[in-house]
């Protein structure tokens, strides 16, 4: 039996159960600190109190969500193709989604639910709060029934998707290959942040164990910490570094290996395939119109050795800190020629960028991070200085500090531009790393332009590019011209009727 | 062919998104943000004065911490104020702009045909004054999204119905497409 949900209803009244653990959980979190220091100073007759109180509390749960389940309706509006819920026991909240925008249905199930008989749907939506969009008590028919409803705008659509992606898959030659010598450049030069800190690990854990080690036999008596110090003796200092840039490089090379190894990219004809690794083969099917920001990068070793790192951004479900669902998102090339690069920005972009305008930050770009960076620690440097003359002899290091922090401002200072042109956006930045960040106006979900009041007599500004994928900024820029830009994007969104997925 | 035209965009006569009159929130709302406030600061007042009570370390500074509170109140109320006087939110043919900010001044553009969703939202004290939030989503994550609070219920729920229709009429324009 199907049902067609366009009168308003409600979850399952089981689900009141469910509502209610769900508001038990939120007081708990929410009272648990103050609670855990109660009992701790509390006798037998606090503690009775207190148990009276979480009775009270239980059963004012159970009301509360009692009258959630009331207040909780959803249905489907067929007329509009939108799906309605209606909310809130305090603050009313009715939620509306157009059927085309939902990307997927889940169906879950904890195991309180499992106990219970019912289940949460969950409606993602590209940038939506997943939690938000929960139904978290139906049962499995309704639940089914549902997703088979909210989705059946969309099917007709995938399926056409499906069959031309089966077409597609046909053999072609790949467009890039990575070969051996490529991926150990690309070790050789990138990537060394995250080598370093898998190092640092590394050699915490080994010098950690060693001394747990001797501790159990208990002869420890500071031998890791002298063998340390007669190896520092023996090796002279550089000797030691070289021998860490070695360890360095070798860790980044095998890294790269296992992760690139085979890379190769596929063109179909309206995607492209992508596949590498060493150990797991992992392939990656991606259309040209879902990247949303496409970043090349180079550094000066790259530069040297003629390779770029390449990356194409999608949308991602919004929250920026969920760094799985970020590198889901991000699909990397580690390295390719400059000619491969044009050939992948064409693919991906439609032609190369031209000649753009560039817009350069004032000069008071520099004034915070001087503050924060350079001036800031100089000064407690110098504090310190003052009152513990042990730290006096290292004044060479405070000064090399500060001139290298300000030659680093400086070069972000100068990598940060934005160039605009008919068609595409350009944002430059980086110190080590130069990026290019390509984004097509009509990717951009909404703009935010913002000024402090006292750049307004020097008309200095700044402007957040949202996208599905990340937001593009730039700062301390001429504010007219700003707002000129802004007004020309909103101009290109509104005239033109390009999706942006 | 006929109706295909290309001419010269002059940058200067596109629509100006910066020299639009916006709608202030309604005044009522500075009520609502008054009371939002008092009652988080009583909480936290409470929650304070528990802690004074049961910490007789702190005692002797009972009146800075009391004198710290209570210039933490006024500040806030007045960073509040400041605020309110400088929301404000206005929807042009093709999009919604929304002005706020405390210190900084910052305007978000949201393009009709890039929002997600939309959603009304009725806090406890707005609905005693009959106001309501605007929220509208769109797919760029929080920092693209626009709360707009203080908007009487009825102009609301027409604000919220004029913009799902504009939508769809977006959308099957694109699907006829």
């Amino acid at each position: 039996m199907e049902k067609n949900f366009s009168e308003p209803q409600r979850q399952s009244a089981a689900g009141i159960v469910i509502l209610a653990m769900n508001s038990i959980q939120q007081i708990i979190r929410a009272v648990a600190l103050p609670f855990v220091v109660f009992i701790v100073k509390a006798d037998r007759q606090v503690l009775i109190y207190l148990s009276i109180a979480a009775g009270v509390l239980i059963v004012l749960a159970l009301v509360y969500a009692y009258l959630n389940y009331l207040k909780f309706t959803f249905f489907l509006n067929q007329q509009k193709q939108e799906f309605v819920i209606n909310k809130g026991v305090f603050n009313k909240t009715s939620l509306t989604i157009p059927l085309e925008k939902i990307q997927q249905v889940n169906i879950n199930q904890s195991l309180l639910q499992k106990i219970i008989g019912v289940y949460t749907l969950q409606i993602d939506t590209p940038g939506g709060d997943k939690k938000e969009v929960s139904i978290t008590a139906i049962s499995e028919q309704v639940a089914y029934d549902l997703k088979a409803h909210l989705l059946n705008g969309k099917k007709a659509e995938l399926a056409e998707d499906h069959q031309s992606e089966l077409a597609d898959q046909t053999i072609q030659t790949p467009f890039l290959k990575l070969s051996a010598g490529t991926l150990l450049k690309v070790g050789l030069t990138s990537n060394y942040g995250s080598s370093l800190a898998l190092l640092t690990g590394f050699v915490y854990a080994l010098f950690y164990n060693a001394k747990e080690l001797l501790g159990t036999f208990d002869t420890d008596r500071g031998q890791v910490e002298s063998a340390i110090k007669t190896g520092l003796s023996f090796f002279s200092v550089g000797i030691l570094i070289a021998i860490a840039l070695f360890i360095l490089l070798t860790i980044n090379i095998i890294r790269t290996f296992v992760k690139y190894f085979d890379f190769e990219i596929t063109k179909h004809q309206r995607s492209m395939a992508i596949s590498s690794g060493l150990l797991a083969k992992k392939n990656t099917l991606l259309s040209a119109k879902k990247v949303q920001i496409t970043t090349y990068s180079q550094n000066f070793f790259q530069r040297k050795f003629n390779l770029l790192n390449l990356s194409l951004k999608q949308a991602h479900s919004g929250k920026e800190e969920d760094e799985k669902d970020l590198k889901k998102a991000n699909l990397e090339v580690p390295g390719c020629s400059l000619q491969e690069r044009d050939e992948l920005l064409k693919m991906i972009l439609g032609n190369l960028p031209e000649e753009t305008a560039t817009f350069k930050p004032n000069y008071r770009f520099l004034n915070l991070p001087i503050f924060f960076k350079v001036v800031l620690p100089l000064m407690i440097f110098l504090i310190c200085w003052v009152n513990f003359p042990k730290v006096q002899p290292y004044y060479p290091l405070a000064i090399a500090y500060g001139l290298i922090a300000i030659l680093m401002i400086c070069i972000s200072y100068r990598r940060h531009r934005l160039m605009v042109n008919q068609d595409i956006i350009i944002k430059k930045s980086g110190i080590w790393d130069i990026s290019f960040e390509h984004l097509f106006p009509h990717k951009i979900q909404a703009i935010t332009t913002f000024q402090y009041p006292w750049h307004k007599s020097v008309d200095v500004g700044h402007v957040n590019l949202h996208t599905a994928a990340g937001t593009i900024r730039f700062k301390y820029g001429n504010y007219t011209e700003i707002k000129q830009l802004v007004n020309y994007c909103l101009y290109q969104i509104e005239s033109g009727s390009e999706e942006w997925m | 062919m006929q109706d295909f035209t290309n001419e010269v965009i002059e940058i200067d006569q596109l629509p100006k998104y910066e020299e639009v009159t916006l709608t202030s929130p309604h005044p009522k709302y500075w009520n609502v943000m008054v009371i939002n406030i008092c009652v988080i600061f009583l909480i936290s007042g409470l929650a304070l004065a528990a802690f004074l009570i049961l910490n007789k370390l702190i005692k002797p500074y009972l009146y800075p911490i009391l004198i710290a509170y209570l210039s933490l109140w006024v500040v806030t109320f007045i960073l509040y104020y400041l605020s309110f006087k400088k929301r404000g939110f206005t929807l042009r043919e093709k999009d919604v702009i929304y002005k706020k900010g405390i210190i900084s001044e910052s305007t978000t553009v949201i393009p009709l045909n890039r929002i997600q969703h939309v959603a009304l939202d009725e806090g406890l004290f707005s609905r005693f004054y009959g106001l309501a939030t605007l929220q509208v989503y769109t797919a760029s994550g929080i920092s693209g999204h626009i709360f707009i609070a203080g908007i009487p219920i009825e102009k609301a729920k027409i604000i919220k119905e004029a913009l799902i229709k504009r939508l769809n009429l977006l959308e099957t324009e694109a699907a006829a497409q």
